[in-house]
């Protein structure tokens, strides 16, 4: 039997409990991949002004950004794995209403001021968004 | 012992992904954003046909705005001064064929001859605020009937028989864009691309071996709705309150305008139509979902219908969502919230 | 003035206990003083101590010697009463109390390999839920549970052969 000659060459110490126990934990650890990462958990923040991107941000690092546009300064916010436009000089402040973004593929645009965020993750729900 | 580490190893590599040759670029055009994802070209090839698409779609953009100087506001001046008539661009007569064949098909209700209704309630403006209109003022621009059949093409020169014909093509351009950036596309020998203008898309090919896949938005959340996949040559396109809007004394006042009372319509939060392959598909996801959203409530299905839609969604003000039959099948809920609100149109 | 000299009688399996109380120490400094190429993913080579006991020994003694090695080190390092210290007793405690109901499984077909996986399970269980609830509540940390049972399998499995290889040493030779 191969398990057995496999087991008794290379690896004489596994008992055939042991292999059970190992097949088991590798199915729960790719388990835990698949639920945890396809899920739309959002690691990062790409910000972009105009065709730039500014940069890209992880998401549990708190900090808050100033990003210059062609009507002002805005300001975002990153917090506790969030984040949002907090300030914007627009008129209709459409982007600061938008409130927090937490998953994957959520987009928040100031038009006026040429500045999109959007959260990254591991798996992208959708290529593009139809608003 | 080697071979425990080398299998941990592959593990690890695997739940790795590995880098797609997509391609990917945003820019602002038509006063909203631009996206552009290319799958399956080079970096340089993909950048180049890109900026080749923005540069088509300013110029566009500039030839057709309807505030700032262009051929567009050029014609609304010689509409409003008489029957003198104007020489236009061959393509801008193509438009205007196009546009008055889909208004009469709608019936009027997709109407781009009525320029001065959205100026009057302040759209026609990079940033607009609240506006409190002349009710007087509304009733004569609806009185004095402005109809896309007004405007007569005659040996490229054009005039028209109402003086109140203000062409804004602010619901049918980005649309044309669409179709435009898909010859260029297929000219280049692009076979897999996604191209969004402020929320209307138009898919060509696959990403890799998946189709296209895009979020509809939710109208009052900053996530996505629901998911559907795109397939080559199909379009999508929504009509939304909170796109463009602004509020007074809380009530929203939205950019889409009900030609029949002059009003901005209320009601419904936003409109999605599905528009399978065909040479103006980008057009028709752009200018159809606008009879929809302007209906009645209970005449949707049968305006639907009538102007040839199928694949339909609608989320009115009651959070009530109204899915055609095809549309229903095609869609894949986030919200499960949403899902459970879900009606399908008769 | 005398001296008084306080004198426990001990026997040599206390001198014993006590040596690999020490050589855990050790390993646990070790592994301490040099950075992890992951954050958070520690091989965790202290545990080969304590699996050694738990087999040579018996459990109470295995709960010691992770206990102590954890206290010690901590005071060692300087980290006493810091979060890291916190982490690492919470993984101690979670691991041992796995330990506690798996050293019942049948020798016959378990070996320590399984011990030492499941213990590593328990360990990172153990730190995850202290970071979830105590540490940084808010902290999106779920994404990262994957790798951190990924590696807790892995380093479960070589420090759990390490273990099973020891002990055959000892028997053989």
């Amino acid at each position: 039997m191969w398990l057995k000659r496999l087991k008794n060459a290379a690896y004489p110490d596994f008992l055939l409990g042991d292999w059970v126990v190992l097949v088991a934990s590798l199915v729960v650890v790719l388990l835990l991949f698949k639920i945890l990462w396809s899920h739309q958990q959002a690691n990062r923040l790409e910000v972009r002004q105009g065709s730039k991107i500014l940069g890209v941000y992880d998401l549990n690092q708190a900090r808050s950004l100033s990003v210059a546009g062609p009507l002002g300064v805005s300001e975002i916010v990153i917090q506790h794995g969030k984040a949002r436009f907090k300030h914007s000089p627009c008129a209709n402040q459409y982007c600061v209403h938008q409130g927090w973004l937490k998953t994957v593929g959520q987009v928040a645009i100031c038009l006026p001021n040429h500045i999109s965020l959007e959260l990254l993750g591991e798996k992208k729900p959708y290529d593009s968004l139809n608003y | 012992m080697r071979g425990l580490i080398l299998f941990f190893f592959g593990l690890l590599l695997m739940s790795c992904s590995r880098v797609e040759p997509i391609y990917h670029m945003q820019s602002f055009v038509f006063g909203t954003m631009v996206d552009i994802s290319i799958y399956g070209e080079s970096e340089e090839d993909a950048q180049a046909i890109s900026n080749d698409i923005i540069r088509q779609f300013q110029d566009l953009h500039n030839r057709l705005h309807a505030w700032r100087p262009s051929e567009i506001t050029v014609l609304n001046h010689a509409f409003r001064s008489g029957k003198v008539p104007v020489r236009i661009a061959p393509d801008i007569a193509d438009i205007i064929a196009d546009a008055t064949e889909l208004s009469i098909k709608s019936k009027g209700a997709f109407n781009p001859a009525i320029g001065a209704l959205i100026n009057e309630w302040g759209f026609q403006q990079d940033e607009f605020k609240p506006v409190k209109v002349n009710q007087q003022r509304i009733a004569q621009l609806v009185k004095a009937n402005p109809q896309m059949v007004d405007i007569v093409v005659d040996d490229g020169k054009v005039f028209s028989t109402n003086p109140s014909v203000q062409l804004d093509l602010g619901g049918y351009a980005k649309g044309y864009a669409l179709d435009q950036a898909l010859l260029i596309l297929r000219k280049q020998g692009v076979s897999n691309a996604l191209i969004n203008i402020g929320g209307n898309i138009i898919a060509l090919g696959k990403h890799g071996d998946q189709p296209w896949r895009v979020g509809i938005q939710h109208p009052r959340k900053p996530n996505a709705i629901a998911t559907l996949d795109l397939p080559s040559g199909w379009a999508i396109g929504t009509s939304g309150d909170y796109q463009r809007y602004f509020e007074l004394k809380g009530v929203r006042y939205c950019h889409i305008i009900n030609p029949a009372t002059g009003y901005p319509v209320q009601g419904v939060q936003s409109v999605t139509v599905l528009i399978p392959p065909q040479p103006n598909a980008g057009v028709l996801s752009d200018v159809t979902s606008k009879p929809i959203f302007i209906a009645q409530p209970e005449a949707r299905a049968s305006v639907a219908r009538q102007i040839g839609i199928q694949d339909y969604l609608v989320i009115e003000n009651d959070n009530r969502i109204l899915a055609s039959a095809s549309m229903a099948q095609r869609l894949t809920w986030l919200d499960k919230q949403a899902q459970q609100h879900v009606v399908e149109a008769p | 003035m005398t001296h008084s000299i306080t004198s426990i009688a001990t026997n040599p399996q206390d001198h014993k206990i006590a040596r690999l109380t020490a050589l855990a120490i050790g390993m646990h400094v070790l592994e301490a003083i040099f950075p992890s190429p992951l954050p958070g993913v520690k091989p965790g080579i202290a545990n080969i101590v304590t699996l050694f006991v738990l087999m040579e020994f018996d459990f109470a003694t295995a709960a010691w010697v992770s206990l102590l090695r954890v206290f010690a080190s901590s005071l060692l390092l300087g980290q006493f009463l810091t979060p890291t210290f916190i982490l690492s007793l919470s993984g101690a405690v979670a691991s041992l109390i796995v330990l506690r109901f798996a050293q019942h499984l049948p020798r016959k077909y378990f070996s320590v390999i399984t011990l030492s996986i499941l213990a590593a399970f328990g360990h990172i269980a153990g730190q995850l839920l202290v970071v979830r609830i105590w540490l940084i509540p808010q902290a999106g940390v779920a994404y990262l549970i994957p790798v951190f049972a990924l590696a807790a399998l892995f380093f479960g499995c070589v420090n759990g052969l390490v273990v099973a290889r020891v002990i055959q040493n000892r028997q053989h030779g």
